[in-house]
């Protein structure tokens, strides 16, 4: 009887339920996109700000300080230490070795530069100094494992513009920095010389000009084994930058990791903190200094809290809104439906049977329209995710349950005050219309 | 003739007061719903609008974005600019102050009387009266730490490379040599910053330029320049037409850096604000909708003692619309504070109230509500007798 009372309660009033259903599937569907969103966008972000570049910085332990003014190094050639790049590939064996983007080694040598110009012009030397910076450019790392990790400059420096074309791994193809290139007059397509005190001559084509609005502007990248072979530094590097996904660091991640207990230890490690990253780092490169890019890292930390507060707000506002409608919605509906209470009473039904069946009534209703709800805000938090950030984020059980639970507890605390009011009433004055 | 109409209209509103008299309880739900979206609408509203503003100031954690340089610096460095060059860059962007640091590079010897040791450095001359230098972020871990007495003489902030290798330790004073000239000062700092500044020793600008015999010259000014990408953008392109004789350039790494984060994350806000008002309206016009339906009694006695359909649609939207003012003015008044705690929760500094807001989420909750009754149209072709009969 009570299951026929309420599915005749669905068939008699299909369109007052329709409503309902559908304000309850449109307020769960606010809170649905707005959870997942909410709920993805740490990670999202997280990518994002990789474009910021690398935030963490290796350097050997041994080296001696580097005298840079205006991305120019004032060392003479031999004094410091390298490091070795064929440690490079454990990099990705440690336990973060998935939250690590991109690395590339950079061993930076003072040559002097004589330029061809351009073919037909050829044999007007001009004789100029620059930095030379090898690096990698999608270079492909095999790793210890037997797979593979394709890395480079272009990754850990994203704001590097390269007008032509990047060096290749293998040619004597170099990239010149802008300015460097107008102050010489040369173009892609030219050759040019360099020669360091001990290597005398090595000619290599521009593929590309370079655009950093830094120092770089100022100096010629080449591949990594070519400044190697420059400096007579075989297999060596002297700074690695790491661009790294991290978490924003607390005031627990900021402990030093000597002073804390085992077990604070292990849940220090086991956190993408920057400066866990930099720890495990620094276990697989001895000899190294892991030093983290403060002033990337901690800007990328507070605005990722920041906007991660705002847009849970904004979350917070959405499931109130979607309440407080939705809740206004199933009130409306009980409040409607005196005559039928009225109705029941006379016929001998205890206010909480009365209750009960309504109640069931809501329920049953927040089912449907929450899962609907859900449905719909999945699809709209998968737009939203692709429009901005590229990828949807993933649907998550959690969030469904949410979902129902508070369109559950929406429609029955909506419900609850007009119920309550309709078991005080009397049968008969609402029979007879009053 | 005239007398009849104002008879109407005073009965128009005598029965628009009945309506709403009526049923409290009905009323109270109606008002709820429009309120709540009002609040929402006018709280989002303001709140992005804000926000955004906020996000670019949240930009100077990432120190400089804009550096002012001599014209051909180049690979001697020896260039310098007039330290005066720093009094003709605009305080200020909008009306958000720009930060501005000058300083003056020299390689100078350091030693350590205590430790005997000493090296090369770069020095780092700041004018830390305009602002201090441009920290990083984390000026807790740069800043002197346990030394509770103000050092007598002046200060330097030794990077912690540096200060590794020397043996340096807080409040003990170097000596800070560069041909003939000397300086002494008391050691501070000796954080890492992974920046340049660990292998630097950050002194007085005066001092740099007594070091390097180079009074009243600078290499460079470093700007935080806050706004949006465009705003520096036009920043840039404004110093350099003002300063035709130096080279201003963005630090791309973090203007460019800065600018994708904000246009993702202004995207991010703009979308999901957007899609939870759109349906914040689309559920309170269900909930809305849902109740006018419920009004067939009304339509059908209305029509019984001969109102036309006309009027009886106009009584409904005349209703609706007053609803709406009244929830729209309520919700959205306590959407604004709302959002002003919000701001606070966030930002750290109130949101400031947007008054355009107000009339705009009112207005919106009008015809929202207006919308929402419109299926009493509907009604029009019911026939009373079938009302009151209880069929339809």
């Amino acid at each position: 009887m009570f299951l026929r009372i309420v599915a005749d309660s669905f068939g008699r009033r299909p369109r007052h339920k329709l409503l309902t259903g559908a304000a309850l599937a449109l307020g769960m569907g606010v809170a649905t996109a707005a959870l997942s969103v909410s709920l993805d966008v740490g990670d999202r972000l997280a990518k994002e700000f990789r474009s910021l570049g690398a935030n963490l910085l290796v350097t050997p332990q041994a080296d001696s300080l580097p005298l840079e003014i205006g991305g120019v190094d004032y060392r003479p050639v031999n004094a410091g230490a390298y490091l070795p790049e064929a440690d490079l590939g454990k990099l990705k064996t440690i336990f973060w070795h998935n939250n690590i983007v991109a690395f590339a080694p950079i061993l930076e040598v003072p040559v002097r530069v004589r330029t061809h110009g351009s073919e037909n012009t050829s044999g007007s030397g001009i004789l100029g100094n620059a930095t030379l910076i090898g690096s990698w450019y999608s270079h492909t790392l095999s790793l210890p494992d037997g797979s593979s990790f394709v890395t480079g400059i272009e990754k850990t420096n994203p704001w590097w513009h390269v007008e032509g074309k990047w060096i290749s791994e293998t040619g004597d193809s170099c990239v010149v920095g802008e300015k460097f290139a107008r102050r010489f007059g040369i173009s892609i397509g030219d050759s040019i010389e360099i020669e360091t005190s001990s290597d005398s001559g090595h000619e290599i084509r521009v593929a590309g000009i370079l655009s950093g609005a830094g120092p770089e502007d100022d100096a010629i990248v080449v591949p990594l084994p070519l400044a190697q072979g420059m400096a007579n530094k075989p297999g060596q590097y002297r700074k690695l930058y790491v661009s790294a996904l991290t978490k924003p660091e607390d005031d627990f991640a900021r402990r030093d990791p000597k002073t804390m207990k085992a077990d604070e230890f292990e849940r220090w490690s086991c956190s993408p903190y920057v400066s866990s990253i930099a720890y495990s780092i620094k276990q697989v490169l001895p000899g190294a200094d892991v030093r983290v890019i403060r002033r990337v890292a901690e800007g990328e930390g507070a605005i990722l809290t920041r906007v991660r507060i705002l847009l849970w707000l904004v979350t917070g506002a959405a499931l109130l809104a979607a309440a407080l409608a939705v809740g206004a919605s199933s009130a409306a509906s009980v409040i409607e439906r005196r005559t039928e209470i009225g109705l029941m009473k006379a016929l001998g039904a205890g206010s909480g049977t009365v209750g009960f069946l309504l109640a069931a009534e809501q329920l049953l209703l927040a089912f449907v329209g929450g899962g609907a709800g859900y449905a719909l805000g999945i699809i709209l938090a998968r737009l939203l995710g692709e429009k901005i950030f590229g990828a949807a984020p993933e649907p998550s059980l959690i969030v469904f349950l949410v979902i129902i639970a508070l369109a559950a507890g929406v429609t029955i605390l909506g419900s609850a005050f007009p119920l309550r009011r309709a078991s005080r009433f009397e049968a008969a004055p609402i029979l007879r219309g009053e | 003739m005239a007398d009849r109409r104002a008879t109407n209209r005073a009965m128009f509103w005598r029965i628009l007061r009945r309506l709403f008299g009526a049923n409290p309880g009905r009323l109270f739900v109606m008002l709820l719903a429009l309120g709540s979206g009002a609040a929402v609408t006018a709280a989002l509203l303001n709140l992005q609008v804000d926000a955004k503003r906020r996000l670019t100031t949240e930009f100077r954690a990432f120190g400089a974005n804009v550096i002012v340089l001599p014209k051909h610096a180049s690979l001697s460095g020896s260039e310098t600019l007039p330290e005066s060059t720093i009094l003709s860059v605009p305080r200020n962007l909008g009306n958000a102050p720009v930060t501005m640091t000058a300083s003056l590079y020299v390689i100078a010897t350091v030693l350590s009387p205590q430790s005997g040791k000493s090296l090369s450095a770069v020095v780092a001359g700041k004018n830390p009266r305009l602002i201090g230098w441009v920290a990083p972020a984390n000026a807790t871990s740069l800043a002197p730490l346990g030394s509770p007495a103000i050092p007598a003489g002046p200060i330097c902030m030794v990077g912690g490379r540096i200060g590794k290798q020397l043996h340096v330790e807080q409040g003990s004073t170097i000596i800070l040599s560069n041909g003939d000239q000397k300086e002494t000062c008391v050691a501070a700092g000796l954080g890492e910053s992974g920046g340049p500044e660990d292998d630097q020793i950050v002194a007085d600008v005066r001092a740099a330029q007594r070091l390097a015999s180079l009074s009243g010259r600078i290499s460079a000014i470093e700007l935080i320049v806050p706004g949006t990408p465009g705003e520096i953008q036009s920043y840039i392109t404004d110093l350099q037409r003002l300063l035709p004789d130096v080279d201003v350039r963005p630090i791309r790494q973090f203007t460019e850096g800065e600018a994708k984060i904000y246009n993702r994350i202004s995207g991010l806000l703009t979308a999901t604000v957007g899609i939870v008002l759109l349906l914040t309206g689309l559920c309170v016009m269900a909930a809305m909708t849902n109740v006018a339906m419920e009004r067939k009694m009304d339509v059908g006695l209305m029509k019984a003692i001969g109102g036309s359909v006309r009027r009886v649609l106009r009584l409904f939207l005349t209703e609706a619309a007053l609803l709406g003012l009244a929830g729209g003015m309520i919700g959205a008044a306590a959407g604004i504070l709302l959002s002003i705690g919000l701001g606070k929760a966030v930002f750290g500094v109130a949101a400031r109230p947007r008054l355009i807001v107000y009339p705009v989420a009112v207005a919106l909750t009008i015809i929202v509500a207006i919308v929402s009754a419109y299926p009493l149209r509907r009604l029009a072709s019911i026939r009373p007798a079938s009302v009151f009969r209880g069929e339809a």
